[in-house]
Protein backbone atom coordinates (compact mmCIF):
# COMPACT_ATOMS: atom_id res chain seq x y z
CA UNK A 1 0.00 0.00 0.00
CA UNK A 2 2.54 2.23 0.97
CA UNK A 3 4.63 1.54 -2.36
CA UNK A 4 1.22 2.52 -4.49
CA UNK A 5 1.08 5.86 -2.65
CA UNK A 6 4.95 6.77 -3.64
CA UNK A 7 4.11 5.72 -7.00
CA UNK A 8 0.51 8.30 -7.31
CA UNK A 9 2.45 10.82 -4.93
CA UNK A 10 5.60 10.75 -7.96
CA UNK A 11 2.86 11.07 -10.93
CA UNK A 12 1.55 13.80 -9.29
CA UNK A 13 4.80 15.76 -8.63
CA UNK A 14 5.95 14.63 -11.98
CA UNK A 15 2.30 16.69 -13.01
CA UNK A 16 3.06 19.56 -10.99
CA UNK A 17 6.38 20.00 -12.81
CA UNK A 18 5.37 19.35 -16.17
CA UNK A 19 2.57 22.33 -15.23
CA UNK A 20 5.34 24.78 -13.78
CA UNK A 21 7.84 24.18 -17.00
CA UNK A 22 4.78 24.71 -19.14
CA UNK A 23 3.49 28.24 -17.45
CA UNK A 24 7.55 28.98 -17.18
CA UNK A 25 7.56 28.25 -21.24
CA UNK A 26 4.31 30.54 -21.89
CA UNK A 27 5.26 33.02 -19.77
CA UNK A 28 7.96 35.59 -21.97
CA UNK A 29 4.81 35.69 -24.38
CA UNK A 30 2.35 37.47 -21.68
CA UNK A 31 4.19 40.09 -22.33
CA UNK A 32 5.74 40.45 -19.17
CA UNK A 33 7.52 43.84 -18.77
CA UNK A 34 11.70 43.06 -20.06
CA UNK A 35 13.01 43.65 -16.62
CA UNK A 36 10.87 40.20 -15.77
CA UNK A 37 12.16 38.08 -18.27
CA UNK A 38 16.16 38.89 -17.82
CA UNK A 39 15.31 38.49 -14.11
CA UNK A 40 13.85 34.81 -14.73
CA UNK A 41 16.48 34.22 -17.19
CA UNK A 42 18.96 34.99 -14.08
CA UNK A 43 17.60 32.68 -12.14
CA UNK A 44 17.30 29.35 -15.05
CA UNK A 45 21.01 29.97 -15.58
CA UNK A 46 22.01 29.98 -11.26
CA UNK A 47 19.54 26.92 -11.42
CA UNK A 48 21.56 25.29 -14.10
CA UNK A 49 25.06 26.43 -12.44
CA UNK A 50 23.95 25.18 -8.87
CA UNK A 51 22.72 21.89 -10.16
CA UNK A 52 25.29 20.86 -12.44
CA UNK A 53 28.17 22.29 -9.39
CA UNK A 54 25.94 19.71 -7.17
CA UNK A 55 27.13 16.57 -8.95
CA UNK A 56 30.72 16.95 -8.38
CA UNK A 57 30.34 19.06 -5.14
CA UNK A 58 27.11 17.76 -3.51
CA UNK A 59 26.69 13.87 -5.08
CA UNK A 60 30.39 13.00 -5.02
CA UNK A 61 31.59 15.01 -1.93
CA UNK A 62 34.36 17.62 -3.81
CA UNK A 63 33.75 20.98 -3.33
CA UNK A 64 34.52 22.74 -6.22
CA UNK A 65 35.32 26.83 -6.02
CA UNK A 66 36.29 27.12 -9.62
CA UNK A 67 32.86 26.45 -11.29
CA UNK A 68 32.71 29.97 -12.83
CA UNK A 69 35.83 28.94 -15.11
CA UNK A 70 33.54 26.90 -17.04
CA UNK A 71 30.89 29.19 -17.42
CA UNK A 72 34.01 31.61 -18.83
CA UNK A 73 35.29 29.27 -20.87
CA UNK A 74 31.76 27.93 -22.56
CA UNK A 75 30.86 32.13 -23.08
CA UNK A 76 34.31 32.46 -25.02
CA UNK A 77 34.34 29.72 -26.73
CA UNK A 78 31.00 30.42 -27.68
CA UNK A 79 32.31 33.96 -28.78
CA UNK A 80 35.23 32.58 -30.77
CA UNK A 81 33.29 29.89 -32.82
CA UNK A 82 31.16 31.96 -33.83
CA UNK A 83 33.49 34.55 -34.71
CA UNK A 84 36.18 32.28 -36.76
CA UNK A 85 33.53 30.30 -38.45
CA UNK A 86 31.46 33.80 -39.08
CA UNK A 87 28.37 32.13 -38.14
CA UNK A 88 24.76 34.09 -37.89
CA UNK A 89 23.16 34.80 -35.04
CA UNK A 90 21.43 32.14 -34.78
CA UNK A 91 24.33 29.41 -35.17
CA UNK A 92 26.06 31.36 -33.35
CA UNK A 93 23.75 30.09 -30.45
CA UNK A 94 24.00 26.95 -31.47
CA UNK A 95 27.93 27.04 -31.07
CA UNK A 96 27.26 27.17 -27.19
CA UNK A 97 27.28 22.81 -27.51
CA UNK A 98 30.25 22.32 -28.62
CA UNK A 99 31.38 25.30 -25.78
CA UNK A 100 29.80 22.81 -23.04
CA UNK A 101 32.32 20.27 -24.85
CA UNK A 102 35.25 22.28 -24.43
CA UNK A 103 34.08 23.40 -20.48
CA UNK A 104 33.63 19.57 -20.03
CA UNK A 105 37.24 18.92 -22.00
CA UNK A 106 38.97 21.43 -19.56
CA UNK A 107 37.51 19.21 -16.91
CA UNK A 108 38.95 15.87 -17.55
CA UNK A 109 42.52 17.69 -18.05
CA UNK A 110 42.45 20.04 -14.63
CA UNK A 111 40.43 17.13 -12.76
CA UNK A 112 42.96 14.25 -13.67
CA UNK A 113 45.27 16.19 -11.05
CA UNK A 114 43.25 18.39 -9.16
CA UNK A 115 41.20 15.98 -8.10
CA UNK A 116 44.10 13.34 -6.54
CA UNK A 117 43.33 16.39 -3.40
CA UNK A 118 40.54 16.24 -0.91
CA UNK A 119 38.61 18.43 1.11
CA UNK A 120 39.83 22.24 1.47
CA UNK A 121 43.17 21.13 -0.93
CA UNK A 122 40.58 20.32 -3.75
CA UNK A 123 38.32 23.83 -2.81
CA UNK A 124 41.92 26.09 -2.90
CA UNK A 125 42.96 24.52 -6.33
CA UNK A 126 39.92 24.60 -7.98
CA UNK A 127 39.82 28.65 -6.83
CA UNK A 128 43.12 28.67 -8.10
CA UNK A 129 41.98 27.36 -11.26
CA UNK A 130 39.59 30.52 -11.81
CA UNK A 131 41.90 32.98 -11.60
CA UNK A 132 44.26 31.69 -13.81
CA UNK A 133 41.69 30.83 -16.79
CA UNK A 134 40.85 34.14 -15.99
CA UNK A 135 44.31 35.84 -15.77
CA UNK A 136 45.03 33.84 -19.34
CA UNK A 137 41.91 34.45 -20.58
CA UNK A 138 42.87 38.50 -20.35
CA UNK A 139 46.25 38.54 -21.30
CA UNK A 140 45.33 36.95 -24.69
CA UNK A 141 44.64 39.41 -27.36
CA UNK A 142 42.76 37.13 -29.97
CA UNK A 143 40.20 36.67 -26.84
CA UNK A 144 39.62 40.24 -26.65
CA UNK A 145 42.10 41.18 -24.01
CA UNK A 146 40.73 43.55 -20.98
CA UNK A 147 38.73 44.74 -23.56
CA UNK A 148 36.14 42.16 -24.15
CA UNK A 149 34.47 40.47 -26.98
CA UNK A 150 31.53 41.11 -29.25
CA UNK A 151 28.94 38.69 -30.15
CA UNK A 152 26.31 39.16 -32.93
CA UNK A 153 22.93 39.76 -31.35
CA UNK A 154 19.54 38.42 -32.98
CA UNK A 155 17.98 41.37 -35.63
CA UNK A 156 14.89 41.68 -33.59
CA UNK A 157 13.27 43.52 -30.86
CA UNK A 158 14.49 43.03 -27.44
CA UNK A 159 11.15 41.75 -25.70
CA UNK A 160 11.38 39.16 -28.42
CA UNK A 161 14.96 38.30 -28.25
CA UNK A 162 15.05 38.14 -24.23
CA UNK A 163 11.76 35.68 -24.58
CA UNK A 164 13.99 33.72 -26.98
CA UNK A 165 17.12 33.40 -24.83
CA UNK A 166 14.65 32.63 -21.90
CA UNK A 167 13.40 29.63 -23.80
CA UNK A 168 16.73 28.26 -24.44
CA UNK A 169 17.42 28.37 -21.22
CA UNK A 170 14.97 26.92 -19.80
CA UNK A 171 15.42 23.67 -21.90
CA UNK A 172 18.92 24.17 -20.73
CA UNK A 173 17.57 23.90 -16.82
CA UNK A 174 15.21 21.33 -17.53
CA UNK A 175 17.93 18.96 -19.34
CA UNK A 176 20.56 19.81 -16.32
CA UNK A 177 18.12 19.07 -13.87
CA UNK A 178 16.63 15.57 -15.55
CA UNK A 179 20.37 14.21 -16.03
CA UNK A 180 21.14 15.14 -12.20
CA UNK A 181 17.84 13.31 -11.07
CA UNK A 182 18.64 10.48 -13.52
CA UNK A 183 21.96 10.77 -11.59
CA UNK A 184 20.88 10.29 -8.25
CA UNK A 185 18.76 7.27 -9.16
CA UNK A 186 21.43 5.29 -11.15
CA UNK A 187 24.71 3.20 -10.28
CA UNK A 188 26.68 6.11 -11.37
CA UNK A 189 25.18 8.13 -8.62
CA UNK A 190 25.39 5.23 -6.31
CA UNK A 191 29.12 5.09 -6.98
CA UNK A 192 29.25 8.90 -6.71
CA UNK A 193 27.59 8.80 -2.99
CA UNK A 194 29.97 5.89 -1.86
CA UNK A 195 33.09 8.48 -2.78
CA UNK A 196 31.60 11.12 -0.97
CA UNK A 197 30.93 9.27 2.38
CA UNK A 198 34.66 7.33 2.03
CA UNK A 199 36.19 7.23 -0.75
CA UNK A 200 38.69 4.24 0.24
CA UNK A 201 35.73 1.94 1.10
CA UNK A 202 34.36 2.60 -2.00
CA UNK A 203 37.74 1.68 -3.43
CA UNK A 204 37.45 -1.52 -2.30
CA UNK A 205 33.96 -1.75 -3.30
CA UNK A 206 35.14 -2.39 -6.79
CA UNK A 207 34.77 1.22 -7.42
CA UNK A 208 36.80 2.72 -10.20
CA UNK A 209 36.65 6.27 -8.21
CA UNK A 210 39.12 8.11 -10.38
CA UNK A 211 37.29 7.64 -13.23
CA UNK A 212 33.89 8.19 -11.91
CA UNK A 213 35.12 11.60 -10.21
CA UNK A 214 36.51 12.44 -13.87
CA UNK A 215 33.17 11.48 -15.30
CA UNK A 216 31.35 13.68 -12.13
CA UNK A 217 33.82 16.76 -12.82
CA UNK A 218 33.20 16.53 -16.79
CA UNK A 219 29.63 16.61 -16.51
CA UNK A 220 29.36 18.88 -14.10
CA UNK A 221 31.54 21.26 -16.27
CA UNK A 222 29.45 20.66 -19.42
CA UNK A 223 26.37 22.55 -17.87
CA UNK A 224 27.96 25.52 -17.21
CA UNK A 225 29.60 25.73 -20.35
CA UNK A 226 26.52 25.20 -22.61
CA UNK A 227 25.18 28.32 -20.08
CA UNK A 228 28.08 30.44 -20.28
CA UNK A 229 27.72 30.17 -24.63
CA UNK A 230 23.66 31.30 -24.16
CA UNK A 231 24.74 33.71 -21.31
CA UNK A 232 27.05 35.45 -23.83
CA UNK A 233 24.46 35.53 -26.84
CA UNK A 234 22.14 36.85 -24.31
CA UNK A 235 24.17 39.87 -23.42
CA UNK A 236 25.86 40.20 -26.98
CA UNK A 237 29.04 41.54 -25.15
CA UNK A 238 31.52 39.89 -22.65
CA UNK A 239 34.37 40.61 -20.86
CA UNK A 240 36.40 38.93 -17.99
CA UNK A 241 35.36 40.46 -15.17
CA UNK A 242 31.53 39.71 -16.16
CA UNK A 243 31.81 35.96 -17.19
CA UNK A 244 34.96 34.65 -14.79
CA UNK A 245 33.47 36.98 -11.76
CA UNK A 246 34.47 35.04 -8.88
CA UNK A 247 31.54 36.12 -7.05
CA UNK A 248 29.51 33.72 -9.38
CA UNK A 249 31.97 30.49 -7.84
CA UNK A 250 31.18 31.42 -4.54
CA UNK A 251 27.38 32.20 -5.38
CA UNK A 252 26.75 29.11 -6.53
CA UNK A 253 28.38 26.14 -3.96
CA UNK A 254 26.26 28.96 -1.58
CA UNK A 255 22.78 28.10 -3.26
CA UNK A 256 23.79 24.49 -3.79
CA UNK A 257 24.73 24.36 -0.25
CA UNK A 258 21.26 26.54 0.87
CA UNK A 259 19.27 24.19 -0.61
CA UNK A 260 21.08 21.09 0.22
CA UNK A 261 23.50 18.94 -2.24
CA UNK A 262 21.78 15.70 -1.05
CA UNK A 263 19.32 16.10 -4.15
CA UNK A 264 18.69 17.73 -7.39
CA UNK A 265 15.71 19.48 -5.38
CA UNK A 266 18.22 20.93 -3.06
CA UNK A 267 20.12 23.49 -5.71
CA UNK A 268 17.41 24.44 -7.19
CA UNK A 269 15.33 24.90 -4.69
CA UNK A 270 18.23 27.21 -2.79
CA UNK A 271 19.25 28.46 -6.50
CA UNK A 272 15.77 30.07 -6.47
CA UNK A 273 15.65 31.22 -3.34
CA UNK A 274 18.96 33.22 -3.24
CA UNK A 275 18.53 35.11 -6.48
CA UNK A 276 15.03 36.32 -5.33
CA UNK A 277 17.11 37.76 -2.19
CA UNK A 278 19.60 38.98 -3.84
CA UNK A 279 17.86 40.85 -6.19
CA UNK A 280 15.26 42.34 -3.37
CA UNK A 281 18.11 43.09 -0.99
CA UNK A 282 20.01 44.99 -3.86
CA UNK A 283 17.03 46.94 -5.08
CA UNK A 284 15.93 47.71 -1.57
CA UNK A 285 18.86 48.40 0.19
CA UNK A 286 22.92 49.55 -0.77
CA UNK A 287 24.96 46.85 -2.07
CA UNK A 288 27.24 46.98 1.16
CA UNK A 289 24.54 45.74 3.32
CA UNK A 290 23.03 43.28 0.98
CA UNK A 291 26.26 41.59 1.14
CA UNK A 292 26.15 41.66 5.15
CA UNK A 293 22.34 40.35 5.10
CA UNK A 294 23.35 37.86 2.46
CA UNK A 295 26.27 36.52 4.60
CA UNK A 296 24.38 36.63 7.89
CA UNK A 297 21.04 34.55 5.83
CA UNK A 298 23.70 32.18 5.09
CA UNK A 299 25.69 31.21 8.66
CA UNK A 300 22.00 31.16 9.69
CA UNK A 301 21.17 28.24 7.37
CA UNK A 302 24.11 26.48 7.53
CA UNK A 303 24.78 26.60 11.39
CA UNK A 304 20.73 25.49 11.91
CA UNK A 305 20.43 23.30 8.64
CA UNK A 306 23.20 22.23 7.85
CA UNK A 307 22.04 19.75 5.32
CA UNK A 308 20.33 22.39 3.81
CA UNK A 309 16.70 24.06 3.69
CA UNK A 310 14.82 21.36 1.63
CA UNK A 311 16.15 18.81 4.24
CA UNK A 312 15.23 20.28 6.95
CA UNK A 313 11.91 21.11 5.96
CA UNK A 314 11.39 17.58 4.74
CA UNK A 315 12.00 16.55 8.93
CA UNK A 316 9.67 19.25 9.72
CA UNK A 317 7.10 17.50 8.42
CA UNK A 318 7.37 13.95 8.97
CA UNK A 319 8.27 14.94 12.26
CA UNK A 320 4.72 16.29 13.09
CA UNK A 321 3.40 13.32 11.38
CA UNK A 322 5.18 11.04 13.37
CA UNK A 323 3.42 13.47 16.44
CA UNK A 324 0.15 13.40 14.60
CA UNK A 325 0.68 9.28 14.35
CA UNK A 326 1.84 8.95 18.55
CA UNK A 327 -1.24 11.37 19.49
CA UNK A 328 -3.83 9.43 17.54
CA UNK A 329 -2.00 5.57 18.86
CA UNK A 330 -2.57 6.95 22.59
CA UNK A 331 -5.68 8.41 22.54
CA UNK A 332 -6.81 4.41 20.77
CA UNK A 333 -4.83 3.32 23.41
CA UNK A 334 -7.12 5.67 26.59
CA UNK A 335 -10.53 4.58 24.13
CA UNK A 336 -9.60 0.50 24.44
CA UNK B 1 44.25 -19.42 -4.91
CA UNK B 2 45.42 -16.54 -2.97
CA UNK B 3 49.61 -16.41 -2.22
CA UNK B 4 52.01 -14.00 -0.81
CA UNK B 5 55.79 -14.43 -1.77
CA UNK B 6 58.70 -12.40 0.76
CA UNK B 7 55.83 -9.83 1.56
CA UNK B 8 57.24 -6.83 3.47
CA UNK B 9 55.68 -3.53 4.60
CA UNK B 10 57.77 -0.80 6.71
CA UNK B 11 56.66 2.51 7.84
CA UNK B 12 59.55 4.25 8.62
CA UNK B 13 61.64 2.65 10.65
CA UNK B 14 59.17 -0.05 12.19
CA UNK B 15 58.73 -3.01 9.62
CA UNK B 16 55.26 -4.05 9.99
CA UNK B 17 55.05 -7.40 8.08
CA UNK B 18 58.75 -9.34 7.59
CA UNK B 19 59.51 -11.86 4.67
CA UNK B 20 56.37 -12.98 5.03
CA UNK B 21 55.26 -16.44 2.81
CA UNK B 22 51.70 -17.25 3.15
CA UNK B 23 49.18 -19.43 1.22
CA UNK B 24 45.19 -19.63 1.03
CA UNK B 25 43.32 -22.47 -0.82
CA UNK B 26 40.08 -22.51 -2.37
CA UNK B 27 37.14 -23.59 0.03
CA UNK B 28 38.85 -23.20 3.16
CA UNK B 29 38.37 -20.77 6.16
CA UNK B 30 41.96 -19.65 7.51
CA UNK B 31 42.27 -18.25 10.68
CA UNK B 32 45.13 -15.29 11.43
CA UNK B 33 46.19 -14.88 15.16
CA UNK B 34 49.02 -12.47 16.78
CA UNK B 35 49.25 -10.34 19.14
CA UNK B 36 48.38 -6.48 18.70
CA UNK B 37 50.23 -4.58 16.43
CA UNK B 38 51.47 -7.70 14.91
CA UNK B 39 51.07 -6.78 11.52
CA UNK B 40 47.29 -8.56 10.74
CA UNK B 41 45.56 -5.61 9.38
CA UNK B 42 48.38 -4.60 7.54
CA UNK B 43 48.63 -7.53 5.72
CA UNK B 44 44.97 -6.93 4.49
CA UNK B 45 45.52 -3.82 3.85
CA UNK B 46 48.69 -5.02 1.63
CA UNK B 47 46.55 -7.61 -0.03
CA UNK B 48 43.08 -5.71 -0.57
CA UNK B 49 45.61 -2.75 -2.46
CA UNK B 50 45.80 -0.01 0.08
CA UNK B 51 48.77 -0.26 0.61
CA UNK B 52 51.98 -0.70 -1.49
CA UNK B 53 54.40 -3.81 -0.99
CA UNK B 54 58.03 -2.49 -0.05
CA UNK B 55 59.29 -5.94 -1.04
CA UNK B 56 57.89 -9.78 -2.16
CA UNK B 57 54.45 -9.90 -4.42
CA UNK B 58 51.16 -11.18 -4.03
CA UNK B 59 49.18 -13.47 -6.17
CA UNK B 60 45.66 -14.01 -6.75
CA UNK B 61 44.47 -17.15 -9.01
CA UNK B 62 47.76 -17.08 -10.29
CA UNK B 63 47.55 -13.11 -11.48
CA UNK B 64 50.04 -10.96 -9.64
CA UNK B 65 47.83 -8.37 -7.67
CA UNK B 66 50.49 -6.53 -5.98
CA UNK B 67 50.49 -3.21 -6.87
CA UNK B 68 47.12 -3.12 -8.40
CA UNK B 69 45.18 -0.59 -7.26
CA UNK B 70 42.22 -1.26 -4.58
CA UNK B 71 39.21 -0.90 -6.96
CA UNK B 72 40.33 -3.66 -9.50
CA UNK B 73 41.87 -5.60 -6.70
CA UNK B 74 38.24 -5.74 -5.58
CA UNK B 75 36.95 -6.69 -8.92
CA UNK B 76 38.67 -9.68 -9.14
CA UNK B 77 37.22 -10.53 -6.59
CA UNK B 78 38.64 -10.21 -3.26
CA UNK B 79 36.36 -8.82 -0.46
CA UNK B 80 37.52 -7.68 3.01
CA UNK B 81 35.86 -5.73 5.93
CA UNK B 82 37.47 -3.32 8.32
CA UNK B 83 38.58 -3.91 11.94
CA UNK B 84 36.92 -0.38 13.02
CA UNK B 85 33.66 -0.82 10.96
CA UNK B 86 33.50 1.82 8.25
CA UNK B 87 29.58 1.68 6.80
CA UNK B 88 28.59 4.41 4.55
CA UNK B 89 26.86 6.63 7.06
CA UNK B 90 24.26 8.68 5.11
CA UNK B 91 23.27 5.41 2.88
CA UNK B 92 20.32 3.18 4.07
CA UNK B 93 21.38 -0.47 4.61
CA UNK B 94 19.81 -1.44 1.60
CA UNK B 95 22.16 1.37 0.11
CA UNK B 96 24.91 -0.15 1.16
CA UNK B 97 24.44 -3.30 0.19
CA UNK B 98 22.89 -2.19 -3.19
CA UNK B 99 25.85 -0.06 -4.68
CA UNK B 100 28.32 -3.36 -3.59
CA UNK B 101 26.23 -5.55 -5.99
CA UNK B 102 26.00 -2.98 -8.60
CA UNK B 103 29.91 -2.14 -8.92
CA UNK B 104 30.80 -5.83 -8.03
CA UNK B 105 30.87 -9.45 -9.87
CA UNK B 106 27.95 -10.02 -10.40
CA UNK B 107 27.50 -7.72 -13.02
CA UNK B 108 24.33 -6.35 -12.21
CA UNK B 109 24.08 -2.94 -13.28
CA UNK B 110 20.28 -2.18 -13.22
CA UNK B 111 19.68 -0.85 -9.64
CA UNK B 112 16.20 -2.56 -9.05
CA UNK B 113 17.63 -6.03 -10.20
CA UNK B 114 21.05 -5.14 -7.28
CA UNK B 115 18.54 -3.99 -4.91
CA UNK B 116 16.46 -7.45 -4.82
CA UNK B 117 19.99 -9.24 -4.56
CA UNK B 118 21.17 -6.50 -1.35
CA UNK B 119 17.85 -7.45 0.05
CA UNK B 120 18.46 -11.11 -0.42
CA UNK B 121 22.25 -10.19 1.39
CA UNK B 122 20.62 -8.45 3.81
CA UNK B 123 18.57 -11.56 4.84
CA UNK B 124 21.05 -14.09 4.57
CA UNK B 125 22.94 -11.62 7.15
CA UNK B 126 20.49 -11.26 9.37
CA UNK B 127 19.29 -7.43 8.90
CA UNK B 128 16.96 -7.26 6.52
CA UNK B 129 14.36 -6.77 8.97
CA UNK B 130 16.45 -3.28 9.31
CA UNK B 131 16.99 -2.32 5.75
CA UNK B 132 15.84 1.22 5.75
CA UNK B 133 17.89 2.22 9.23
CA UNK B 134 21.27 4.02 8.98
CA UNK B 135 24.25 2.29 10.05
CA UNK B 136 24.33 4.86 12.82
CA UNK B 137 21.20 3.14 14.48
CA UNK B 138 22.99 -0.21 14.58
CA UNK B 139 24.63 -1.69 17.42
CA UNK B 140 28.27 -2.35 17.06
CA UNK B 141 27.05 -6.13 15.88
CA UNK B 142 24.78 -4.85 13.45
CA UNK B 143 27.46 -2.66 12.19
CA UNK B 144 29.90 -5.86 11.67
CA UNK B 145 27.54 -7.35 9.88
CA UNK B 146 26.85 -4.74 7.70
CA UNK B 147 30.60 -4.95 6.98
CA UNK B 148 30.28 -8.42 5.84
CA UNK B 149 26.61 -7.81 3.69
CA UNK B 150 28.40 -5.13 2.33
CA UNK B 151 31.40 -6.98 1.18
CA UNK B 152 29.12 -10.06 0.58
CA UNK B 153 27.42 -7.69 -2.32
CA UNK B 154 30.60 -7.52 -4.32
CA UNK B 155 30.29 -10.99 -5.13
CA UNK B 156 33.86 -11.98 -3.80
CA UNK B 157 35.73 -15.41 -4.07
CA UNK B 158 37.50 -14.51 -1.02
CA UNK B 159 36.98 -13.06 1.67
CA UNK B 160 39.12 -11.30 4.42
CA UNK B 161 37.48 -10.62 7.50
CA UNK B 162 39.22 -8.26 9.93
CA UNK B 163 38.45 -8.84 14.01
CA UNK B 164 34.51 -8.98 12.95
CA UNK B 165 33.86 -11.05 16.43
CA UNK B 166 35.63 -8.42 18.83
CA UNK B 167 33.20 -6.64 20.94
CA UNK B 168 30.72 -9.50 20.95
CA UNK B 169 28.94 -11.30 23.59
CA UNK B 170 29.26 -15.16 23.49
CA UNK B 171 25.77 -15.35 22.23
CA UNK B 172 26.51 -13.28 19.39
CA UNK B 173 30.04 -15.08 18.69
CA UNK B 174 27.93 -18.06 17.81
CA UNK B 175 25.70 -16.67 15.59
CA UNK B 176 28.30 -15.06 13.79
CA UNK B 177 30.71 -18.46 13.89
CA UNK B 178 27.21 -19.95 12.05
CA UNK B 179 27.44 -17.04 9.38
CA UNK B 180 31.01 -17.95 8.37
CA UNK B 181 30.37 -21.65 7.43
CA UNK B 182 27.33 -20.60 5.74
CA UNK B 183 29.32 -17.69 3.92
CA UNK B 184 31.82 -20.57 2.57
CA UNK B 185 29.12 -23.16 2.30
CA UNK B 186 26.28 -21.28 0.69
CA UNK B 187 28.30 -18.77 -1.17
CA UNK B 188 31.29 -20.80 -1.85
CA UNK B 189 33.65 -17.82 -0.49
CA UNK B 190 36.57 -18.72 0.63
CA UNK B 191 37.53 -17.27 4.18
CA UNK B 192 40.82 -15.68 5.82
CA UNK B 193 39.81 -14.35 9.17
CA UNK B 194 41.59 -12.25 11.62
CA UNK B 195 40.56 -13.09 14.78
CA UNK B 196 41.32 -12.56 18.75
CA UNK B 197 38.54 -14.91 19.98
CA UNK B 198 40.06 -18.15 20.31
CA UNK B 199 36.78 -19.91 20.52
CA UNK B 200 36.05 -18.56 16.90
CA UNK B 201 39.54 -19.48 15.66
CA UNK B 202 39.05 -23.31 17.06
CA UNK B 203 35.59 -23.66 15.66
CA UNK B 204 35.56 -22.34 12.60
CA UNK B 205 39.08 -22.23 11.00
CA UNK B 206 40.58 -25.23 8.91
CA UNK B 207 43.84 -24.12 9.51
CA UNK B 208 45.79 -20.99 11.42
CA UNK B 209 48.10 -18.94 10.68
CA UNK B 210 50.20 -16.96 13.71
CA UNK B 211 51.95 -13.87 13.41
CA UNK B 212 54.53 -11.68 15.85
CA UNK B 213 55.97 -8.91 15.13
CA UNK B 214 55.49 -9.16 11.15
CA UNK B 215 56.97 -12.49 11.10
CA UNK B 216 55.18 -15.88 10.80
CA UNK B 217 55.79 -18.26 13.87
CA UNK B 218 53.23 -20.93 13.00
CA UNK B 219 51.40 -22.46 10.63
CA UNK B 220 48.65 -25.43 10.83
CA UNK B 221 45.65 -26.88 12.11
CA UNK B 222 44.01 -24.79 14.96
CA UNK B 223 44.86 -27.30 17.74
CA UNK B 224 48.51 -27.42 17.05
CA UNK B 225 48.95 -23.56 16.64
CA UNK B 226 47.60 -22.74 19.73
CA UNK B 227 49.61 -25.60 21.76
CA UNK B 228 52.76 -24.17 19.87
CA UNK B 229 54.97 -22.82 22.39
CA UNK B 230 56.36 -19.87 19.88
CA UNK B 231 52.71 -18.80 19.91
CA UNK B 232 52.04 -19.28 23.96
CA UNK B 233 55.43 -17.62 24.33
CA UNK B 234 53.80 -14.43 21.70
CA UNK B 235 50.86 -13.97 23.61
CA UNK B 236 51.30 -14.84 27.18
CA UNK B 237 55.42 -13.48 27.39
CA UNK B 238 58.61 -15.86 27.93
CA UNK B 239 57.47 -16.69 31.87
CA UNK B 240 54.42 -18.53 30.85
CA UNK B 241 56.11 -20.75 28.38
CA UNK B 242 58.49 -21.84 30.21
CA UNK B 243 56.43 -23.58 32.78
N1 LIG C 1 49.36 3.53 8.37
C1 LIG C 1 50.31 3.25 9.28
N2 LIG C 1 51.34 4.09 9.47
C2 LIG C 1 52.31 3.83 10.37
N3 LIG C 1 52.35 2.72 11.11
C3 LIG C 1 51.37 1.83 10.98
C4 LIG C 1 50.29 2.04 10.06
N4 LIG C 1 49.45 0.99 10.12
C5 LIG C 1 49.96 0.16 11.04
N5 LIG C 1 51.11 0.65 11.55
C6 LIG C 1 51.96 -0.02 12.56
O1 LIG C 1 52.24 -1.31 12.09
C7 LIG C 1 52.19 -2.25 13.15
C8 LIG C 1 51.23 -3.35 12.81
O2 LIG C 1 49.92 -2.82 12.86
P1 LIG C 1 48.62 -3.66 12.48
O3 LIG C 1 47.46 -2.71 12.49
O4 LIG C 1 48.87 -4.40 11.24
O5 LIG C 1 48.50 -4.65 13.70
P2 LIG C 1 47.40 -5.75 14.01
O6 LIG C 1 48.09 -7.04 14.03
O7 LIG C 1 46.25 -5.61 13.10
O8 LIG C 1 46.99 -5.35 15.47
P3 LIG C 1 45.57 -5.39 16.22
O9 LIG C 1 45.40 -6.75 16.72
O10 LIG C 1 45.72 -4.39 17.31
O11 LIG C 1 44.55 -4.99 15.22
C9 LIG C 1 51.83 -1.48 14.40
O12 LIG C 1 52.99 -1.22 15.11
C10 LIG C 1 51.22 -0.21 13.88
O13 LIG C 1 51.47 0.86 14.75
MG1 LIG D 1 44.29 -5.07 13.27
Amino acid sequence: MAHGNDRSGFYRVKLILVGIIFVLGVYPWLAPPVYFISFAFNVLTYITLATSWNIIGGYTGYLSFGHVAFFGIGAYATAVLGARLDLGPALVILASLPAGVVSALVAVVIGYPCLRLRGPYFAVITLCFAFVTELTVRNLDFLGGADGLWIKGLAMPIETSRSIFFELMLVLTVVCLSSAHWIETSRFGAGLRAIREDEEVAQTMAINTPKLKIMAFAVSAFFPGVAGGIYACYLTYIHPDIVFDVNISILIVLMALFGGGASWVGPLVGATLLTFVNEGLSTFVKAEFARIIYGCLFIIVIIFMPNGIVEFLKNLIVKRRLRTKFVKNKSSQLLS
Amino acid sequence: MLKGIGVEKRFGGLTAVTSLDFEIFDGEIVGMIGPNGSGKTTLFNLISGLFKLDKGAIDFQGFRISGLPPYKVAKLGIGRTFQIVRPLMELSLLENVTTAVLYGSSGLHEVDVARDMAMNILKFTGLDSKFRNFPGELGIEGRKRLEIARALGSKPKILLLDEVFAGMNSKEIEGAIELTFRIRDEYRITVFMIEHVMKAIMTACDRVIALRHGVKIADGPPEQVANDPEVIRAYLGESYAKN
